[in-house]
């Protein structure tokens, strides 16, 4: 018999069925709905905005809008639609047809980085939109306003999204990864959100363990390091408003960085699912 | 694909799988050195009880397990490899399929995954759909499909790229006995295409009918396999059905077996299947609702 080759067309068929799944789902549409709520009315939370510059807060707003709901969705969204398929027995239909393991695991990551990237382009937008709207309103009322600068540049904020959208999809392959070894969605879920904190932590770890000297100390945040993305490197948010000049270099090298892990973890998840008894 | 009818459909040997159970992973064996061969061509019945090891064979052969030891091969190539399910057919048990689907766009993405090129898939997608009978439901989503269709569906689903085994887990599962006849009649048509059907059921007056050979399995060991005639066929006790015997005429046929030392056992008037009476009385429906 000759051999069967990795078909990418058998992983956009599989990663479709997860974007039309996801869709489906009310989780999405929750998640969906809350944040670009919270995103479109973020003008009635300009009074917290603890001194800083208007427009500076509300692209902070909306960023942190979409990093919150973004990771909320992607880990849930991820641990529910991959069993899913495991309890609905589902993939005991399509993995008894020649389907490689691996073409589900991509299917199932490039399905998810869809929906991701669906929320984080629909947020993107929407946020412009407010942050333009506002900004043309200062300007109209308060031209001293932008006098020091701190007028919003587009691909700033595209630049961000692309960013969390990258965090996101690290996120996914991450959580992907334990899904193909857990024997539950609830431990996916913690296991997920576990991730997401020691990503957003490690540095802290690294700081503290350098300080402290101890060899074992180091190698232990060394391998932290090396193991969880840091998920500070993402977040070029602090740039936005304030006039500076896209940190193009950082970006390039967090995307090439993201992509890393997403590489590794979607290869892992590979490893780990082709033995997995169905 | 030309068929090579010398190589089996199926072989199995020696195969074992042991599960282990709980923390202190305990082994449970759920196939035990299971010894099988099914000959291209023929309709096989793997029968047993539930909890017998017949789910965990089929699962083997598609290879969603691994075994533990032992052989699996499918048309000679082992079931490990993704190869061979390139010519397997498969209607897994309670079939789920996605629901959100219409009964066409299932079967046309089951079809792309098996590759099928997408000139000519539309109507190979409408013939299997057309064969197992739902033409007129097939722009309707799976999910209001009622058991016995989501089984025809399942059959297309598993028949869009012309495999050469179809392996079906309880094919009429939850199924009335009207669509269990349809179903029947589909697995015949299947024989007389070329196929080769692996089936499990738990109903064994079909199994009965329909099947060449059955294997029974019980615990996980194969406990008794041959052709389904020679199993349940008695050449050795002839019977004689006829019309309207009176009692003297009975009681006449008896001394002329008593005169020539032939024990007569038994005398009784032959009994009609309930399946068939049932059948007979509802009738087959033209297509849908089974």
């Amino acid at each position: 018999m000759s051999a069967v080759p990795f078909s990418p067309t058998r992983v956009a068929l599989i990663a479709g069925n997860t974007i039309r799944e996801a869709a489906r789902q009310k989780l999405f549409g929750f998640f969906l709905v809350l944040a670009l709520a919270l995103v479109g009315g973020v003008q009635w939370f300009r009074d917290f905005n603890f001194g800083a510059p208007e427009l500076k807060f509300l692209a902070d707003f909306g960023f942190g809008a979409m990093a919150f709901f973004g990771a909320a969705l992607t880990v849930a969204a991820t641990a529910q639609l991959f069993f899913g398929e495991i309890e609905q027995r589902t993939a005991l239909t399509l993995l008894a047809k020649p389907v490689w393991r691996a073409e589900f695991i991509f299917g199932k990551f490039l399905g998810l980085a869809a929906v991701a990237g669906a929320f984080c382009a629909l947020l993107t937008a929407l946020l412009l939109a407010v942050l333009m709207t506002r900004e043309a309103a200062l300007a109209r009322d308060v031209p001293e306003a932008f006098a020091q600068g701190g007028r919003i540049d587009v691909a700033s904020v595209l630049a961000a999204a692309w960013l969390q959208w990258l965090k996101l999809a690290v996120l996914a392959a991450f959580t992907l990864l334990v899904a193909s070894f857990s024997q539950t969605q609830l431990f996916t879920v913690v296991m997920g959100f576990l991730v997401l904190v020691i990503g957003h932590l490690q540095y802290l770890a690294h700081g503290a363990y350098a300080r402290a000297g101890s060899a074992a100390g180091r190698l232990l945040s060394g391998l932290i390091e090396v193991v969880f993305p840091n998920f500070q490197l993402f977040n070029v948010a602090d740039q936005l408003g304030l006039g500076g000049a896209v940190p193009w270099g950082h970006v390039a090298r967090v995307s090439v960085y993201g992509l890393g892990y997403i590489g590794a973890a979607c290869a892992l998840a590979v490893l780990s699912f082709r033995r997995r008894e169905i | 694909m030309s068929a090579d009818t010398s190589v089996p459909a199926v072989e199995l040997r020696g195969l074992t799988k042991d599960f282990s159970v709980g923390l202190r992973g305990v082994k449970l064996r759920a196939v035990d050195a299971l010894d099988l061969r099914v000959e291209a061509g023929q309709i096989f019945g793997l029968l047993g009880p539930n909890g017998s090891g017949k789910s965990t064979t089929i699962k083997l052969l598609l290879g969603l397990l691994e075994p533990t030891r032992g052989t699996c091969r499918v048309f000679g190539e082992s079931s490990a490899r993704v190869e061979s399910r390139r010519e397997v057919g498969y209607l897994p048990e309670s079939p789920y399929f996605y629901r959100y689907l219409t009964g066409r766009e299932l079967v046309n993405f089951y079809g792309r995954i098996c590759g099928l090129a997408r000139r000519g898939l539309a109507e190979r997608v409408a013939e299997v759909i057309a064969w197992v009978g739902l033409t007129t439901a097939a722009d309707r989503r799976v999910g209001t499909y009622s058991k016995g269709m989501l089984q025809r569906i399942g059959l297309a689903q598993a028949l869009v790229h012309d495999p050469r085994l179809v392996i079906l887990d309880e094919p009429t599962a939850g199924v009335d006995p009207v669509g269990a006849a349809a179903i029947s009649e589909l697995i015949l048509q299947l024989k007389a295409r070329g196929k080769t059907v692996l089936m499990t059921s738990h109903l064994l007056g079909q199994i009965e009918d329909v099947c060449d050979r059955v294997a029974i399995m019980d615990r996980g060991r194969l406990i008794l396999e041959g052709a389904v005639r020679d199993l349940v066929g008695r050449p050795d006790r002839p019977a004689i059905a006829t019309e309207k015997l009176g009692a003297e005429d009975l009681a006449a046929l008896r001394a002329w077996f008593a005169a020539r030392g032939l024990p007569c056992e038994e005398s009784a008037a032959p009994r009609l299947r309930l399946d068939r009476i049932f059948l007979e009385r509802v009738g087959p429906r033209p297509e849908g609702p089974a």
